[in-house]
């Protein structure tokens, strides 16, 4: 029987070997005379190994038969829901703009981690969201000089 | 509800850069291609300023750094071509060109102006035992292939003692040591015997941390009178980093205009030249139809040099 | 050197420093008492904010923040008798049962001031052995550099808890992280993956933010809509008043607890890569051993406390020095601070306090004062902490997530690193989810490039391998390597025997 150490060992091993297999095919470079493929493949090596000892190790491992008792309710649908969110917003970002996205995604997680209740809910989940925008801005970009995306759509 | 006002001035703070006005209208962004507080980036932060007053709008240096120049430079590349990115770019440009490291070509983009000129030293390290060139050379044709040099490799690191080694036939072994500051880290230590370096490290070899030991200039530089030059020493070489700002190719007209003078206005403050000594540096204007003919030039000569050196791969 | 200090002193008390001191300070404060809001997220949210300033006003801030965190964290320990951070832990064990005999105001003041006393001890340390060991640095060549870094990889692998094995894969993985897109030593595209972003490599920062932010918050939002949290257990019209001098005399009256102790968290900061979380551990069980009365520990006496938490702050001191003579980030927050450093062009290493001594002594001087600021902070403020502990979460993790986005995109000015955070966030809370320890893996993707460079480095200047082990203070350094692993296989070995059977921990940070 396989854990769940085995797996991610089993994982790491594929994922090295494939990265492995690409190292072969870069040239050599003109100006240095070890290949850009050749730490690569060390690292890359090691990692192999260290996997298929995880693999081993957890093949060899007694299975405990023990089922946690008081095992803490874990809300995954909301974890889904929070990177689902925060995937679209960077996506997002390059086209609608810093200031659009950040008030469509900050208003979004506010709502989803305390659901608003009533109008005095979503004024509250506005005013959260403005206020984190327009400070994240005015601070950079104003104060600081640090460039924020502009939208490719909107160029706002 | 006390909230509603917070609300309006929130609304009114992201709101407010969208009115358009002429040219610019939000800040510009300057990519220099190298780490902050390189030759390159002190320069830069010296030019902005200047350049941003003459301008009336705000240039902000962006460093993207690495790959021996060229992830900026692809940087840059990407950028819509609207007067908002500029490319700060120096010689290395031509030879990661020629020497294969990256595709993009100075042709990718439109002059703006040239802005300085940084003449390059042969500086060795302080744990070697030579005292002058003729030592080095000496001590090069001695063992050839064994001492080592630290260069930003396919760089103008690379390329300035390439030359000097086809002037006088000895041969060096590179190490790559990528920026300035490293590499004399490296000198320091003594893990290098030799580097290309300029007038910014003069404390360093006042202090007897680093040796210069030729300037590749046609006279003797007034700073550090005592260094004699290649030529003097029968080394036919000239080697000087030249700094520039590009921009992208398709760039507005009206922006482009609005640029070259101010770059042209920034280069001839006196303030600016006064700060660019201090980094051994010299001012050198060339507005942008005379920085188009010194690129070409230099291109030529880059690709020449590539060849003769056995790294050209295109 | 005097001098320079007195300068930097003089320099930091301007306004134009004091104040990113001390609001970094605030700060630091404020999220170290919050349960689950650790010192490193805390820096890596007022990382974008320095990108703006000039790089000691950055600094400064950092600083304050680190030296905040350290102290704020004990609040949430001795209250709520949950730990602030990690760093923190071994306070709950004595802080919490003095809080709940009655005197909660003694516990937080002991370990406030307990704080003050170790950090200033270290700074001590920081001040007289960063220019020595600087002096030092300069001799190591590509090959010794080479041989530190695996060094600490090792050392980092082999204090995890879980399995050796794990910890090694986790380093390696770090390394992989690295060797994708780019080859740092020509700057080529390699191993693309045909993904457009990764052509310019996966720079560290937004791996770390990514990683570490991640995993945070979605551990704390996936236990959330539970039960309700130990928060509002708070008693919010607690006392806290209580008489300094008993609390100073309670501390002064343990010198060898307070002198040990600070001395362990200075040498596992210096230590690279290993952090205040075990630093706290350690102290405190170091003092149970020492202690005339071993069985007392952990019923809410002062020595447990005074232990946990000079050993925290001293280690702070110990991470500056590494940080600032070799240039290798003593755990996560360091890391960022070294991040700040190069976007501000400042080349940490051995010459970085010759050659920016303002800077380096701005950077003591900094340290010093901050233990001030905090300690004026928390005398003002240490009611309204108590309110602050409580903010929502569902308005502190948007604007905290935003400004992860910011920091990452204001880094190199592209998406690229947005993209880069995206992907790390997801990667981080999966190998928190399959038990993959974190340190390793971020201290691998912080090294792997500088790993290449001084192995490609050290092979260009000479081709012969055997000076990897020929050299001596590279030979050495491969030899502690070796050792710590050994040692760890050892530990676990001796552990898995002892008790068989265990529950998994949970994640590790």
């Amino acid at each position: 029987m396989i854990g769940r150490d085995g797996w991610a060992g089993l994982v790491v091993l594929a994922a090295s070997l494939v990265l492995f297999a690409l190292t072969l095919r870069l040239e050599d470079s003109p100006l240095v005379p070890i290949g850009p493929g050749f730490y690569p493949r060390i690292v890359l090596g090691a990692t192999a190994l260290l996997a298929a000892w995880m693999v081993l190790a957890d093949l060899l491992a007694a299975r405990r038969a023990a089922p946690r008792a008081a095992r803490v309710r874990r809300n995954y649908a909301l974890v889904w829901l929070m990177f689902a969110a925060f995937g679209l917003y960077v996506g997002t970002l390059a086209y609608l703009g810093f200031r659009i996205a950040t008030l469509l995604y900050v208003a979004a997680v506010n709502a989803l981690l305390d659901r608003p209740r009533g109008a005095r809910g979503w004024a509250r989940v506005a005013v959260v969201a403005l206020a984190t925008t327009a400070a994240v801005y005015v601070v950079f970009e104003r104060e600081l000089s640090v460039l924020l995306p502009r939208g490719r759509w909107t160029d706002f | 509800m006390k909230i509603l006002p917070a609300v309006a001035c929130a609304l009114a703070a992201l709101v407010s850069a969208a009115a358009s006005a002429a040219y610019p209208e939000r800040p510009i962004k300057l990519i220099v291609p190298w780490a902050a507080g390189g030759d390159t980036d002190v320069i830069y932060r010296t030019f902005a300023p200047l350049m941003q007053k003459q301008l009336g709008g705000t240039i902000v240096v962006a460093n993207v750094g690495g790959a021996s120049g060229t992830k900026g430079a692809k940087e840059a590349l990407a950028a819509p071509a609207d007067g908002y990115t500029i490319f700060a770019v120096h010689d290395s440009i031509h030879a990661t060109y020629y020497t294969g490291v990256a595709d993009v070509n100075y042709t990718d983009f439109e002059p703006i102006c040239l802005v300085s000129s940084t003449p390059s030293i042969v500086t060795a390290s302080p744990k070697t035992s030579w005292r002058d060139m003729k030592a080095l050379l000496a001590d090069a044709k001695a063992r050839p292939g064994q001492i080592t040099v630290g260069a930003t490799l396919g760089s103008t690191s690379h390329f300035f003692p390439a030359m000097v080694e086809q002037a006088t036939g000895v041969k060096f072994k590179y190490v790559s040591y990528e920026g300035t500051a490293p590499r004399m880290n490296a000198l320091l230590g003594g893990h290098v015997d030799l580097a290309e370096s300029n007038l910014t490290q003069k404390g360093k070899a006042d202090a007897g941390q680093l040796r210069f030991l030729a300037i590749a200039t046609a006279t003797r530089n007034d700073e550090i009178p005592n260094v004699p030059t290649l030529k003097e020493l029968g080394i036919d070489v000239e080697y000087a980093v030249n700094r520039g700002l590009l921009a992208l190719k398709g760039t507005p007209a009206d922006a482009l205009a609005r640029l070259r003078a101010a770059c042209g206005a920034a280069a001839r403050d006196p303030g600016f030249a006064e700060a660019m000594k201090k980094q051994g540096t010299l001012v050198r204007y060339l507005d942008h139809d005379a920085y188009a003919a010194f690129l070409r030039k230099e291109d030529g000569l880059n690709k020449a040099l590539a060849k003769e050196l056995g790294l050209l791969k295109r | 050197m005097f001098e320079l200090l007195g300068a930097g002193l003089a320099g930091m008390l301007q306004l134009k420093y004091l104040a990113p001191l001390a609001i970094g300070a605030l700060v630091g404060v404020v999220g170290g008492a919050i349960p689950g809001i650790t010192i490193t997220m805390t820096v890596i949210v007022v990382l974008p904010f320095t990108f703006g300033l000039e790089p000691l006003q950055g600094l400064a801030a950092m600083i304050g923040v680190y030296v905040g965190g350290e102290t704020g964290g004990l609040i949430a320990s001795c209250l709520l008798g949950i730990p602030g951070k990690p760093s923190a832990v071994a306070t709950t064990f004595d802080g919490f049962p003095m809080a709940r005999k009655g005197e909660p105001g003694r516990a937080i003041w002991l370990g406030i001031w307990a704080s003050i006393f170790g950090g200033l001890l270290g700074a001590i340390v920081l001040i007289a052995a960063t220019e020595p060991l600087a002096r030092f640095a300069l001799q190591f060549g590509p090959w010794e550099y080479f041989s530190l870094f695996i060094l600490a990889l090792s050392m980092v692998a082999g204090l995890v808890e879980s399995s050796l094995a794990k910890g090694l894969a986790s380093g390696a993985l770090g390394c992989v992280v690295t060797i994708l897109g780019n080859d740092p030593v020509l700057g080529r595209e390699r191993l693309t993956l045909g993904i457009p972003w990764l052509e310019g490599g996966i720079p560290f920062l937004p791996v770390l933010i990514g990683v570490f932010a991640f995993a945070q918050i979605m551990s704390d939002v996936e236990k959330m809509g539970g039960a309700a949290s130990a928060e509002q257990a708070l008693d919010r019209g607690v006392s806290l008043a209580v008489s300094h001098a008993r609390v100073l005399w309670d501390i002064l009256s343990r010198p060898f607890v307070l002198l040990w102790c600070s001395f362990i968290g200075l040498v596992i900061g210096v230590l690279p890569a290993i952090g205040g979380s075990a630093a706290n551990m350690l102290a405190w069980d170091q003092a149970k051993k020492f202690s005339r009365h071993p069985e007392k520990f952990g019923t809410g006496i002062p020595e447990g406390i005074i232990a946990s938490e000079s050993s925290n702050n001293a280690n702070v001191a110990g991470s500056l020095v590494t940080i600032m003579a070799f240039g290798i980030p003593g755990d996560a927050v360091t890391a960022v601070m070294l991040g700040a450093l190069t976007v501000h062009g400042i080349q940490s290493g051995p010459l970085f306090i010759s050659q920016n001594a303002q800077i380096a002594y701005g950077m003591f001087a900094a340290y010093i004062l901050a233990h001030a600021i905090v300690l004026a902070i928390l005398l003002l403020g240490v009611r309204w902490m108590l309110r602050i502990v409580v903010v929502p979460r569902s308005i502190l993790f948007p604007v905290v997530l935003v400004l992860c986005t910011v920091g990452a995109y204001a880094l190199g000015n592209a998406m690229a690193s947005v993209y880069v955070l995206l992907v790390f966030g997801v990667a981080g809370y999966a190998m928190v989810k399959v038990g993959f320890p974190l340190a390793p893996f971020i201290l691998g993707v912080i090294l792997g490039d500088q790993i290449e460079v001084n192995l490609i480095r050290a092979l260009m200047t000479n081709p012969d391998p055997w000076l990897f082990l020929t050299r001596p203070i590279s030979g050495l350094l491969l030899g502690a390597a070796v050792l710590s692993i050994a040692a760890a296989l050892w530990q676990h070995h001796r552990q898995r025997r002892r008790m068989a059977a265990a529950g998994a921990g949970d994640a590790d940070f």
